[in-house]
């Protein structure tokens, strides 16, 4: 089109930008957007994917009127909320003082910081079995320890309210170690002389940790925060080996609640309508955590 | 380390003891009840000295007394399918994340910041979400229990997060590399491929070594769209509840076999685990 010489190698790097992005632009499109979309639209019908051969009824706003007016679902929302809560407090709090105690230099400090990291790198099936078998109400490990201390055996799957602490002890088992990670990056992070100066003043050790070490790493403990946030509200495989969703429907997640209608009952419609909710509050966290992160980078 | 009272090091001690029980405690009991026999794992007091047993591992492997048995073929035949899944899962993830991440990298193209956020979005939506249409969609396209039809899906859940941590290495290499280069006369893909790829090896290592480990522990996908012959591991593993209750040899071995690849990868890979746990917003510089 042009005769300037610069043009063909400009277009070439549009190309191959074109060509390097496309497979995964395509991957995604598939995966992310043609589903959000199809769940929209499917969120209005009354149909199953188990009879593909009953024509799916037209039911407009109605399965996202039902599910809001149940008090199940209701039910569900607030559990989630606890277990959210409970374990990404539970998380936090055992992660700090961990990644505190961990600045202090001591021989095989690093191996055991990197033994620390394993949990959260392993098979939520396997860490969901794994705490169910050490659960057990009448051998496993847990009440053998309780036991052999003097307490009283606890039925721990079988009890709502014991469940749930189970279930929080098992995800913040597995996800504490990622507090640990970032918090001890954000410790790393704080120049030396700040504390150096402090503790010449005489200031206390908790002094200096209230005011100086948590303020100074909070940009990374907020994004700590925000992908632990969306990580536990998502918690799927872990109650399906733990619990199973009981005792009843107990430890029922949200999430959870959207598998149960669309692979149990196969509501597909009712399903859909569920799932574009969920989809909506994940989008709206990530959105606050990505507008954070570009603020995060641009500072460093 | 010696420990006075008083000392300083006694707080920090007691507290980073208790929490490694806490941490490892269940990954050292998993791994010794991999190792018993049906009846040493439910005797009362549990014993941390017994014959080491491997029954679980036969069954899970398919050699052995559990050769022929049912359950162990189910086992093996999961096993390979998991091997199969989550190298070519990680190999395309990576393949194309890598090529993605390069764009983004260093092309300012429109809508490129959309572009990261939607493929950082795969990392956040709830997996039973999609599911109900990914269900809906592999029936209609006969990808239902289907190792290739697994494969797209492992390929896709890693996608955003290996486009995100090649883009962190990427960016660690100078724009000069293909300012140099084009000065030369090469061409902007020779200058890709033969200069700036061998720059970022360790970090396509790394990304494959985290791409691997989620496809690898990748479960509610694969239970939802995997019904028999196409069955994962851990899918496997959890339908491992029989009528006569749990089989929990089995189960304890087939665990140690998952955790296993895991760890390995993990040793490699440990220096990047804070950019790879963070989409490769901190831990920029390989620490």
């Amino acid at each position: 089109m042009s005769n300037t010489p610069q043009m063909p190698r400009e277009l070439s790097d549009r190309v191959l930008c074109g060509i390097f992005i496309m497979p995964t632009l395509g991957v995604l499109l598939l995966m992310v957007a043609y589903p959000f979309i199809s769940l929209l639209y499917y969120s209005s019908l009354s149909f199953s994917v188990l009879r593909p051969l009953v024509p799916a009824r037209d039911m407009g706003l109605l399965n996202y009127e039902l599910l809001l007016t149940d008090p199940d679902l209701w039910q569900r929302f607030i559990f989630t909320g606890k277990f959210v809560f409970l374990t990404v407090t539970v998380q936090f709090i055992l992660g700090i003082t961990v990644a505190y105690y961990l600045q202090r230099d001591f021989r095989a400090r690093d191996f055991i910081f990197t033994l620390f990291m394993l949990p959260m790198m392993l098979c939520p099936i396997v860490v969901g079995f794994l705490w169910r078998y050490m659960f057990n109400s009448e051998w496993g490990i847990v009440n053998v320890i309780i036991a052999a201390f003097g307490g009283t055996k606890l039925d721990w799957l079988g009890v709502a309210d014991n469940a749930i602490i189970a279930v929080v002890i098992a995800d913040a088992w597995m996800w504490t170690p990622f507090v640990i990670l970032l918090a001890t990056a954000a410790f790393r992070g704080i120049p030396k002389n700040l504390h150096e100066a402090a503790s010449i003043d005489g200031v206390s050790a908790a002094y200096r940790f209230f005011r100086i070490t948590l303020p100074l790493s909070m940009p990374i403990l907020l994004i700590a925060l925000l992908l632990r946030l969306i990580d536990a509200f998502k918690q799927y495989d872990l109650f399906f080996a733990l619990t199973g969703g009981g005792p009843g429907a107990e430890t029922m997640t949200v999430s959870f609640e959207v598998g149960k209608i669309a692979f149990k009952y196969f509501y597909t419609g009712q399903a859909s309508a569920l799932a574009v909710i969920l989809l909506i509050i994940i989008v709206g966290l990530s959105m606050v955590f990505v507008r954070y992160l570009n603020n995060v980078g641009k500072e460093q | 380390m010696i420990l006075k009272r008083n000392s300083p090091f006694l707080i920090p001690a007691i507290v980073l003891g208790i929490y490694m029980i806490y941490s490892l405690g269940p990954i050292f009991w998993l791994v010794l009840s991999s190792l018993k026999s049906r009846q040493d794992l439910f005797t009362l007091p549990p014993k941390l000295f017994f014959t080491p047993d491997l029954s679980g591992y036969e069954a899970v492997f398919g050699i052995g007394a559990a050769k022929d048995s049912a359950a162990a073929i189910g086992l093996v035949q999961s096993l390979y399918n998991s091997i199969i899944v989550s190298i070519a899962g990680t190999a395309l993830a990576t393949i194309l994340g890598t090529l993605a991440g390069y764009a983004c990298s260093r092309f300012r193209f429109v809508g490129r910041d959309d572009f990261m956020f939607f493929a950082l979005s795969t990392r956040m939506i709830p997996p039973t979400a999609v599911l109900v249409f990914y269900h809906v969609m592999f029936a209609k396209m006969g990808l239902s229990d289907t190792v290739s039809g697994l494969i797209i899906v492992t390929t896709f859940i890693n996608l955003g997060l290996a486009t995100w941590i090649m883009k962190g290495f990427f960016d660690g290499v100078p724009t000069a590399v293909e300012s140099i280069a084009k000065v030369n006369g090469y061409s902007r893909f020779y200058a890709f491929r033969k200069f700036v790829l061998p720059m970022v090896r360790g970090g396509i290592a790394a990304t494959a070594g985290f791409c691997f480990i989620f496809a690898w522990n990748e479960f509610a996908f694969s239970s939802i769209l995997s019904t028999t012959k196409a069955k994962t591991l851990p899918v496997r593993l959890s339908s491992a509840m029989g009528s006569t209750g749990i089989e929990w040899t089995q189960i304890c071995a087939a665990g140690v076999v998952l955790i296993v690849p895991v760890a390995i990868f993990f040793y490699l890979i440990r220096r990047h685990i804070l950019m790879g746990m963070t989409f490769g917003v901190l831990g920029k510089a390989g620490h």
